[in-house]
């Protein structure tokens, strides 16, 4: 018998520890499904808490999640509805209110200019589990564009909002890290009023595929074995099936790829961990990487990946999902054998 | 805080002036790397890091 417990104490309140019992499973469980825990979700708190602390290194490096926020909020040019209360989960350093206050985020060069979104948005809840990343950037200018309210969260699996309380949900960069991301998508389709949209964002599939092959034939040949060191990561074709388990209509899931060029291995590290976005998968050796691996995959990535001018590539797929909470009126799919036109004689008898 | 240079940062300057020897060791493993195994470019290796050793002497 297995017997998964996890228990998440935070420094900032250190009576406080809380036993999260709602991700406590016996393995014979009938209801509810396996749950395997992946992350090590202290382990990724103390690494935002730390980039945050370097706020110039912080800042520099938030090129990858700046650029997806804006691709995520770029999605609400096609809803034409004013939301009067927009939980933005998993919000980093209120990446998403950033891209939201940006004037005319459309840069296709054919759209006429478009006002900053943020006007279509009454108020803002940022929640995110690391205080020192939320709060890194409250002073700058943009917070006066938008009303914003930050939220800690204790515990970044368990939402602790009221049912039906939000007119919208967001995400960027930030769901890759939840281990029960199934569980999460039903919170989130919890918290959503009726025929209210998710609009979410998260790395997954082939993402750092460069990174992830290097290291492990690098730690092959130095150390004749392999830890791992990029995540496990869901795929598109799983999150669609995710979204509808969770509940939600109307799906859409595609995905990008934004392919990024580093000087050498060692550029992308660097970023990677001021990004906060470090490895944290549980089981992983503890520690750094060696230093002969380093080199080694440093050689590797080059050979096996690099760009004819010397740089090395590294992609990033981002996967979009959109899901509406379900509604009496919203439009459904009509019943089987209902259709009147035969769609073989319309396509037949096209010129 | 800012003007103190991380130990990887130092380590990446050291690494970047053996390129040679790296694209030596990098072809040796991605020439078969669907039968890697440990020390199988053991030779190629220890260039590079002999390489990266008077590297990273000579930047002290």
């Amino acid at each position: 018998m297995r017997l998964i417990i996890s228990r998440v104490c935070r420094p900032q309140n250190p009576r406080v520890c809380i036993s999260a019992s709602s991700r406590r499973h016996y393995a014979f469980q009938a209801s509810g499904g396996a749950f395997l825990k992946v992350f090590n979700s202290r382990t990724k708190w103390l690494q935002k808490e730390r980039s945050a602390l370097d706020v110039e290194a912080s800042r520099q490096s938030d090129y990858l999640k700046d650029e997806i926020a804006a691709r995520v909020c770029e999605r609400l040019l096609d809803v034409k509805r004013h939301f009067s209360r927009v939980l933005d989960l998993g919000a980093n350093s209120c990446n998403i209110a950033r891209a939201l206050t940006r004037e005319d985020l459309d840069q296709s060069p054919d759209a006429p200019p478009s006002p900053p979104l943020a006007n279509k948005i009454t108020q803002l809840v940022a929640a995110e589990s690391s205080e020192s990343l939320l709060y890194r950037d409250a002073d700058e200018p943009f917070n006066k564009d938008l009303q914003m309210t930050r939220v800690v969260l204790n515990d970044e699996e368990t939402l602790p909002f009221d049912a039906a309380s939000f007119d919208m949900v967001m995400s960027s960069m930030s769901l890759h890290w939840i281990n029960d991301l199934p569980g999460m998508l039903a919170q989130i389709n919890n918290v959503l009023k009726p025929d209210c949209p998710f609009i979410g964002a998260m790395l997954g599939g082939d993402t750092l595929f460069e990174l992830r092959t290097s290291l492990q034939l690098a730690e092959q040949e130095r150390r004749g074995g392999i830890s791992p060191h990029v995540s496990p990561l869901a795929d598109v074709r799983d999150v669609g099936g995710l979204l509808q388990r969770a509940g939600f209509k109307m799906l859409t899931v595609d995905v990008e790829d934004i392919v990024v060029d580093y000087p050498d291995m060692f550029a992308l590290m660097q970023d990677l961990q001021h990004m906060g976005e470090s490895n944290a998968v549980l089981g992983r050796e503890m520690g750094p990487i060696g230093r002969d691996v380093l080199l080694a995959g440093n050689a590797i990535y080059k050979e096996l990946h690099g760009n004819e001018d010397g740089t090395i590539p590294a992609t990033f797929r981002i996967i979009h999902m959109i899901g509406w909470r379900e509604s009496a009126d919203q439009p459904k799919p009509l019943a089987r054998g209902s259709g009147e036109v035969n769609l073989k004689d319309i396509l037949e008898n096209k010129p | 805080m800012q003007s103190k240079t991380r130990p990887i940062q130092r380590f990446a300057a050291a690494a970047s002036k053996c390129s040679a020897q790296a694209a030596v060791y990098g072809k040796c493993i991605v020439e078969d790397y669907n039968s890697v195994h440990k020390d199988k470019c053991v030779k190629e290796f220890v260039k590079l890091k002999d390489c990266y050793l008077a590297a990273a002497k000579g930047h002290k």
